[in-house]
């Protein structure tokens, strides 16, 4: 077992596995089962459990110090430069190549590690700078904003621009949005779900769910809601809920827990609706049930195209969902009352006079 | 702080020279309610599913120990004291969370986990009560139900003050020793092997600790001291205390609130403890009513 991948050598004499898990047991030791208390050690706490790459803690950490190598913060010390010994040493394991001063200035053409200057702390950039201004690369740069999500039931509190005007959107009769913020119909939708998931069961739940012992352990699909929002919907703990959005409804059941805390936003209470996916609809699992991610449409990020699916805007209504066709005359129903089109929410530019609150 | 050792019950059950008692130090204060000690039991020993109801219970589905449920983490929220108010999403602060609170006015929600399992008691009435002599004393001071030889009578269900071992139910065709009773066997045949059993095996936290009795009464000691003196007085002890109704448990717990809250009883007492008494009163009320019925014989001569 190699220390460090360091010493992994070209001519096949070495196995580390892994590049970023090598050293998991350096010195023979299970290091990712290291338990020494916090209080034993300093506080970056190197000695708890093992981190890739390197059990390196943080990433960057050069940036913890000034340009001379001394912490811009005592308190919070990572790194430094050792001037006696001309290393960097530290709590954690310098991220940067240990050897490299601060004063030290590359000729100009010089590549690979050597070519980042002694203050250039993020050597994973071609130039070791953090860039806040991105004049190359990102397609909705060059300088960090805020935007609200594709479904948010809030307006964007810094421009009348509502959303990433960039992402890219299908406008299709399978994939409506909701409207959003101050747009009209949004009132349908006062509400937020998220997704996530829970130890018990892995993704969908093709696997665990199958398997006695992980399922009696969840066995049935659940919404999370604060109590204040079971008293505004009249939902009742272990009753059924119906969560709905522009392309489906789905139905599950409900858990009162105050580990649902309402949000403040813009000065309103947002209530949220808490939904692990690890479910679908079949009769071969020991257990099923609706599947969360049937109410997140398609809106891709300009970049790199992940599918925004982890929050949207939503109703919650107490009972069951019909089934059937009058499953989608329900949801139809929404579409009306809300007047989705494939436009809405679809703009990627938000048109003039949607966000602004009426007078 | 030391502790005291308590007696080996192995050597009251006539082991010579047995090793030294094990048990189960569990500290609820470091359970993260993974339940990987429910499934890593039930894969081990073979305990088959135990029902598929949700009990909105927290996420707690499993509810309680029984026949096809050896360890059961309970899940216990405790909402903030005053009333939650909302979170603002403002600008997020550097400090860690709570870091600010005294604790002595803490607000926040607290989520309590506990990892329950059979406490092999130093005293133990399933034991006592068992007529079949299937429930037996190991060498390592654990309680052991031999499934071949229980015949199912029940006896030392209502016998166990924690209400831990129970007959298995459900259709033969599919579950093995359905009408026996099953409890945890604390891995009688791992820990033989010199193992440790699987549900601290797989404990990824620590929670749950395996080892001697007495080592680990000193730790859960240690461990309680360090949390008082980290400002949580409300962490004690349970089933360490060799002065209460079951002679002290082999499976302890760091709790941090009542016994109650978790579901547990707060003064256990070994069922079996008054039997002696019992008889005794019984075997006097037969003799008066023999008397009186002789009395009442001899009155009828005269």
């Amino acid at each position: 077992m190699l220390s460090s991948y360091t010493e992994m050598k070209a001519d096949g004499s070495t196995s580390g596995g892994c590049w970023i898990y090598t050293g998991v047991y350096a010195g023979s030791v299970n290091r990712a089962a290291m338990r020494i208390p916090g209080k034993q050690q300093s506080w970056v706490a190197p000695d708890w459990g093992w981190a890739w790459p390197a059990n390196r803690r943080i990433l960057y950490n050069r940036a913890s110090a000034d340009p001379d190598g001394k912490p811009w913060s005592d308190a919070k010390a990572l790194v430094w430069w050792d001037a006696e010994k001309k290393t960097w040493t530290g709590h954690d394991i310098p991220d940067f190549p240990v050897d490299t001063a601060p004063d030290y200035r590359p000729e100009a053409g010089t590549g690979g590690p050597k070519g980042l200057a002694g203050d250039d702390p993020f050597v994973m950039q071609g130039d070791g700078k953090g860039w806040l201004y991105a004049p190359t690369g990102l397609l909705d740069g060059p300088l960090p904003s805020h935007y609200e999500p594709h479904e948010s039931p809030v307006s964007n509190p810094l421009y009348r621009q509502q959303a990433n005007p960039t992402r890219e959107v299908f406008r299709r009769s399978d994939n409506l949005s909701n409207p959003s913020g101050n747009a009209d119909g949004a009132q349908y939708f006062p509400y937020v779900f998220t997704t996530y998931r829970l130890t018990e069961h892995h993704t969908a739940g093709g696997m665990s769910r199958w398997l006695p012992f992980l399922s009696e352990l969840q066995p049935e699909f659940f919404c999370e809601v604060s109590p204040a929002l079971a008293q505004e919907r009249n939902l009742e703990h272990m009753g059924w809920a119906t969560i709905v959005t522009a392309r489906t409804a789905i139905e599950a059941r409900v858990l009162v827990t105050e580990r649902m805390v309402p949000l403040q936003v813009g000065g309103r209470t947002i209530h949220q609706v808490g939904l692990p996916y690890h479910w679908g609809v079949g009769s071969d699992a020991l257990v099923s049930g609706d599947s969360a991610n049937d109410l997140f449409g398609v809106t891709l990020d300009p970049n790199v195209h992940i599918q925004e699916t982890k929050v949207a805007s939503c109703d919650i209504q107490p009972g069951r969902r019909p089934t059937g066709p009058a499953l989608l005359e329900y949801v139809k129903g929404y579409q009306t009352r809300a007047g989705i089109t494939i436009f809405t929410g679809n703009e990627q530019r938000t048109p003039t006079g949607e966000q602004e609150v009426s007078p | 702080m030391t502790t005291t050792s308590l007696p080996n019950p192995a050597v009251r059950a006539g082991w010579v020279d047995p090793p030294p008692r094990k048990g189960f130090f569990t500290d609820t204060s470091i359970c993260i309610g993974c339940k990987a000690c429910e499934v890593a039991c039930k894969e081990w020993n073979g305990v088959p599913e135990d029902g598929l109801d949700m009990l909105g219970s927290s996420y707690d589905n499993t509810g309680a120990l029984g026949a096809s449920t050896w360890r059961h983490v309970a899940f216990i929220e405790q909402p903030a004291r005053p009333a939650a108010p909302t979170v603002d999403l403002g600008m997020p602060s550097f400090s860690l969370p709570g870091a600010e609170a005294d604790p002595a006015d803490r607000t926040d929600f607290r989520w309590l986990m506990s990892s329950d399992v059979c406490k092999h008691c130093t005293n133990a009435a399933c034991l006592d009560v068992c007529p079949t002599g299937s429930l037996f004393r190991t060498e390592f001071g654990t309680v052991v139900v031999q499934e071949d030889i229980c015949n199912g009578c029940g006896y030392c269900v209502p016998a166990c003050p924690y209400g831990v071992i129970e007959r298995r139910g459900g259709d033969e065709k599919v579950v093995k020793n359905v009408g026996i009773a099953q409890k945890c066997t604390l891995c009688y045949d791992r820990i033989g092997e010199g193992q440790t059993p699987a549900c601290a095996q797989a404990c990824p936290t620590q929670s749950i600790q395996f080892g001697d009795v007495d080592e680990l009464r000193q730790r859960a000691a240690d461990r309680l001291a360090s949390l008082h003196a980290d400002g949580v007085p409300e962490a004690r002890l349970y089933g360490a205390d060799p002065n209460d109704g079951v002679g002290g448990a082999g499976a302890m717990f760091l709790l941090l609130d009542e016994p109650e809250v978790y579901g547990f009883p707060p003064d256990p007492v070994v069922t079996t403890r008054d039997l002696n008494d019992m008889w005794r009163r019984a075997a006097l009320a037969a003799g008066t009513l023999l008397v009186g019925a002789m009395g009442a014989f001899l009155g009828r001569r005269r």
